[in-house]
This record gives structure tokens, sequence and C-alpha cells, in this order.
């Protein structure tokens, strides 16, 4: 029992980095109706940004800044150069168009920052917890546990922010209907920079929680591709969805790696190692057949 | 279209009402698209207070004329000058902060909120306080979202749409999204209301309640209000001047009855076989 917990809670803090990179897409979403491919790239280009500063000499808050700075001014020049050419286009426009981001990005960014796999050091170590390991015999990780804190906070303001703020009920009519929300006097332009420039922060924090964990390099722009069950599961459009859907994911599949290959293995013989990596998208699938909206999502889905 | 006269029965505008000045000058405006030439050298103006119609065939250029003044749309030449300055090249959101609203003729509401929450946005430009005080539901901000609720409700009433308040407006019918759709524009006060066919696709019960609406907005506020509108018994009606468009040009402009027997007028729309 006490090695369920174990596993539940080391997949369930793990989850929390999924709900951080699925809220990236639920923001850029709710505001342009579109799913982001670039946000993987966007994570690569915040994170190299960091490692890249540090290496010419900055120390790690001034790094943070200036990664911060280069993520603001992407989401400014992506809203000027690439979605106000885009209003009234059909979504799959856009989509297209961020197909084009990511693969600029994924393509400039190790120009200018260099491409060879790093380390990133916050200075939070990757060790068991004492006090736990001592009194409840599990193993949790300190920094799994620092990271989903400061991921925690993250997700919590952002979902208070566009919920309870004037600018999220703007944020909301953006997303159902761009000439609507500009005849209500609703500055389309502004709305798509604030939300582009906090899809790039948010990438900014993934970025440093996933490459202080696996190394800055390129495999980093595939968390995007973690994301994909976790939208599936929370809806789309719901910043408690992405919470959600990231905590079911990450707990169900450390779950289901622990769990499922002896039962199979006893069934059907063989080797049943590395269900972590397809069982999100096998239960994103299911999930899907059943309840298409996600959990939280809402029930229209007519763009794509 | 048929030229039915006989189907509404609509309180004539009420006397008590005056019209002003000119509010709208819209002067030799041509729009193309490419090739199509949507709207060629057409000038009219609008009064304040007046109900102004604009009609014609399909694809005459009425929705075109309705998104230029909106500032959706920049003619390649013309001018337009309101209230009195003449308008430089302005962005599609600054109609609303300038006190002029619209209708959309393929309704544009908020699917996925309720009533109350689109009227409400409605009152976006005229939110002032910021995100902290937002946030923390602070002094200015809780006075603020309270009063821009009384506002909202006090739309809802007028529409008598109080018992579909908290319904989201994906689940109306189309004649109350049409409803909803007009108080949103109310919501936000306007001192011009811009209606692209408002009464499109209702039943008779339903246009009466539109033009009842119409006009006590009108009447009530003295809401200027520019009007497209295909049934020519409700233009006839309600309208104090009428604007008639065909193939992007200007054939008629005048009272109703000045139009009603404007020789170009009856051969556009007899010709485009109506
Ligand atoms: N955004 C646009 N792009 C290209 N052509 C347009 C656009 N808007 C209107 N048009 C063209 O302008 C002409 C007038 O259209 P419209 O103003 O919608 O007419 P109406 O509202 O009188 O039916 C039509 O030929 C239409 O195809
Ligand atoms: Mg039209």
């Amino acid at each position: 029992m006490q090695f369920f917990f174990e596993v539940l809670i080391g997949g369930l803090l793990s989850g929390i980095m999924y709900s951080l990179v699925a809220l990236g897409f639920v923001l850029i979403y709710k505001a342009s109706g579109v799913f982001n491919f670039a946000q993987g790239a966007m994570v690569y280009l915040a994170a190299l940004s960091v490692v890249g500063c540090m290496e010419k000499g900055a120390p790690l808050w001034l790094a943070l800044i200036l990664a911060f700075a280069v993520m603001t001014l992407f989401g400014i020049a992506t809203e000027k150069f690439v979605l106000r050419k885009l209003v009234n286009q059909p979504p799959i426009a856009l989509f297209m168009a961020t197909i084009g981001l990511a693969f600029f990005v994924e393509g400039l960014a190790p120009m200018v920052f260099g491409s060879d796999p790093r380390a990133l050091d916050l200075g939070i170590v990757d060790e068991p917890i004492e006090s736990i390991l001592e009194s409840a015999g599990m193993v949790i990780s300190k920094f799994d546990l620092v990271a989903a804190g400061v991921a925690a906070v993250l997700v919590t303001s952002l979902a208070l922010f566009f919920q309870y703020t004037r600018i999220g009920r703007a944020l909301r009519a953006v997303a159902d209907d761009h000439q609507a929300a500009l005849s209500i006097g609703i500055p389309l332009q502004h709305i798509w920079a604030i939300v582009w420039g906090v899809a790039g922060f948010v990438a900014l924090v993934a970025g440093m929680l996933w490459g202080a964990r696996n190394g800055v390099q390129f495999a980093l722009t595939f968390t995007a591709l973690k994301a994909l069950p976790v939208l599936i599961l929370g809806g789309f459009t719901s910043v408690p969805g992405a919470i959600v859907g990231g905590l079911i994911i990450g707990a169900s599949e450390k779950l289901a790696e622990i769990y499922i290959p002896p039962v199979m293995q006893s069934l059907f013989g063989g080797n049943f190692g590395g269900i972590e990596g397809w069982f999100p998208y096998v239960l994103a699938l299911l999930f899907l057949l059943v309840r298409p909206e996600g959990l939280f999502g809402e029930r229209h889905i007519d763009r794509v | 279209m048929n030229m039915k006269l006989e189907t509404l029965v609509i309180d004539p505008p009420a006397p008590t009402r005056k019209i002003g000045g000119v509010i709208l000058d819209l002067q030799n405006i041509s729009l193309r698209f490419g090739g199509v030439k949507a709207l060629t050298d057409i000038s009219f103006d609008i009064r304040e207070h007046e109900i102004r119609a604009i009609i014609g065939p399909n694809g005459a250029g009425k929705s075109s004329m309705l998104n230029v003044i909106n500032g959706v749309y920049h003619p390649q030449e013309g001018r337009i000058v309101f209230r009195g300055q003449e308008r430089r090249q302005m962005e599609p959101h600054m109609a609303a902060t300038q006190g002029i609203a619209r209708t959309f003729q393929n309704i544009a509401l908020f699917k996925g909120m309720t009533v109350l929450d689109n009227i409400m946005t409605g009152r976006i430009t005229k939110m002032k306080s910021t995100f902290v005080e937002h946030a923390l539901w602070f002094g200015r901000a809780r006075q603020e979202e309270l009063a821009h609720r009384r506002k909202a409700e006090e739309v809802i009433d007028f529409l008598e749409i109080q018992h579909i308040r908290k319904t989201p407006v994906g689940r109306l019918p189309y004649g109350l999204q049409k409803r909803v759709e007009l108080g949103r524009a109310l919501a936000a006060e306007p001192s011009m209301l811009l209606l692209d066919e408002p009464m499109a696709g209702m039943n008779v019960e339903e246009k009466q309640d539109m033009c009842r609406f119409i006009l006590d907005v009108n009447d009530q506020f003295g809401t200027t209000i520019v009007l497209i509108e295909h049934d020519m018994g409700v233009v006839m009606d309600i309208s104090d001047r009428v604007v008639v468009l065909d193939y992007g040009k200007k054939i008629g402009d005048g009272v109703p009855d000045e139009v009603k027997n404007n020789e170009e007028v009856i051969k556009a729309y007899l010709g485009a076989g109506h």
C-alpha cells in the first residue's frame, strides 16, 4: 500500500508538469481558437535562452529575466507578423501558421544559442526528501515537489486571472467570435499579444522545470506531445481541465507502468515494459470516444 | 423580396422624437475587394436620433456599407465625417469606444456564454478597474462589477428576456438569439446602433416584437439607428429616411414615400426578380 502511494504521489507530481505544458495550449486555444503547434518549440526556445545566456556569463536570475524578455518579444512578434494578418481566416490557416512558426523556432533557436544538449542547474537537488523517507518510508523527490509547487502556483494564479478579470472575459469573447469581439470594442491585437506573452511565460517555466530534469535539448519540443492526452482529457478550453487532466495522466501512467505488466505477463507471457509511453494516448483515445469535449470542455467543437 | 405592406401592424414612431443634425456624413465612398466593386461613389448622411434604413437586393453592398461605418472595412476612396471630424484610418475595435454598436447579419454571439454574460461583454469598454483591484475583488472593482451588472439587468428587463438570463445562448432559438445580440449592443449604451437584418428569418410575431424594441430604443434613449432590412413593410413603417443600393451604387434616397415611388428603385426590385 505504501508503495502504491509512493507511485501515486510521484505520478501526481509529474502530472502537474504536464498540466503546465497543457496550460500553454489552453491559453492560446481559448484566445485564437487554434491548436498551437509551436508550443513545444516555445518551451525549447525558453530553455535554450536561459542556458544560452548563462553560458555567456549571466547569473541564473538575469538569464531568467532575459529569457522572459525573449519570450515576450516572441509573443508580440508572433501577433504582429503572423496572427494580425490572419484575422477572420479559417482556423486551419492559423494552425498551419503555427506549424510554420514551430519549424522556424526549432531552426533558429539552436543557431543563436547552440544545439548541443546541456544541463540546466536550478540549484534544487533531485533526491528523496529524508523526513518523508524516514517517517513514511516513501521516496518522494525534492525536485519533483518543488517543481510541482511552482507549477501549482502558476496554474492557480492563471486560472484565477482568466476566470475573474476583465481580460479574462475579453479573452473568452475573443475565443468565441473575433468579429463580435471587435464590435464590442475588444482590441483583438492586445489580447493576442497578452495571451502569447503569457503562453511564452508558461513555456519558460515549463522549459526550466523540464530542462532541469531531462537536460536542455531538442527533445524538449516533444513535451508538447505529452500535453495532447492531457488536453483531450481536460478539454481544450478549460484551465481547470488542464490541471485535472495533467494529474490524471501523470498518476495513471505511473500506476499503469507498475501494475499492468505483471497482469499482462501472467496472462500472455512476454515483456510488457514501457507502458508509460503509450498508456496516456490509449486513455485519451478511450476518453475521446466517450466524451469528446473533455471533462471540462465546452460542448461545441467546431474549431480544430 | 416581396413588398408586403400589410403583414405588420406597428405603432408609428412617437411624435415626441426630435431629429437632430447630421452626425455621420459619408462622402463619395468607394470600396473594392480585388476586382469586386462592393461600393461605388456613395454619398449619404445620417442624422442624430433618426432611423435610417439601407435597403437593396442581395449583394447590393448594404453590409459592406455598415462595415465601413463601423471601421471594419476601409474604403479606397471617400471621406467619412463623424460628429464633425473627418475620420482617419480606424481600428475595428474603436467603433465601440466612439459609441457605435452593432449586430450582425449572421448572429455573432459568444456561444459558450450565458445570456447575461453575453450582455455583460457589451460593457467591457466601460470597465475601468485594474487587474489587481479585480483580482482582489477590491472596492472599486467590486462596485464597478455591480454597477455593470445592474445595467445589464436593465437591458434584460427592457428586452423581456429575464426568463433566459442564465441560459447558454447556443441553446436558444434563432429569434431569441437575435434579441440577445441586440441586448449586447444596447448594453454598451451606444449613441448609434447598426442593425444588419435584425428580423431576417423571424415570424410575424417575432418581427413585431423586434420592431417595437427598435422603436423603443430610438424613442427612449434617442439612439440613432441604421437599419438594414428586407421586409419592405417594416422599413417603410419605421424608418425616417431610406437609402437604396443596387450593385454597389446608390439609386435612391429619401423619406419612405419618395423611395417607394422612385422609378429606378421599383425597376431594381422588379429587375432583380424579387
Ligand atoms: N470581405 C469581403 N471580401 C470579398 N468580397 C466581399 C467581402 N464583403 C463583401 N464582399 C462583396 O461585396 C459585395 C457586396 O456584399 P454585401 O455588402 O455583403 O451585400 P449585401 O449585404 O447588400 O447583401 C458582394 O459582391 C460581396 O461578395
Ligand atoms: Mg448583407
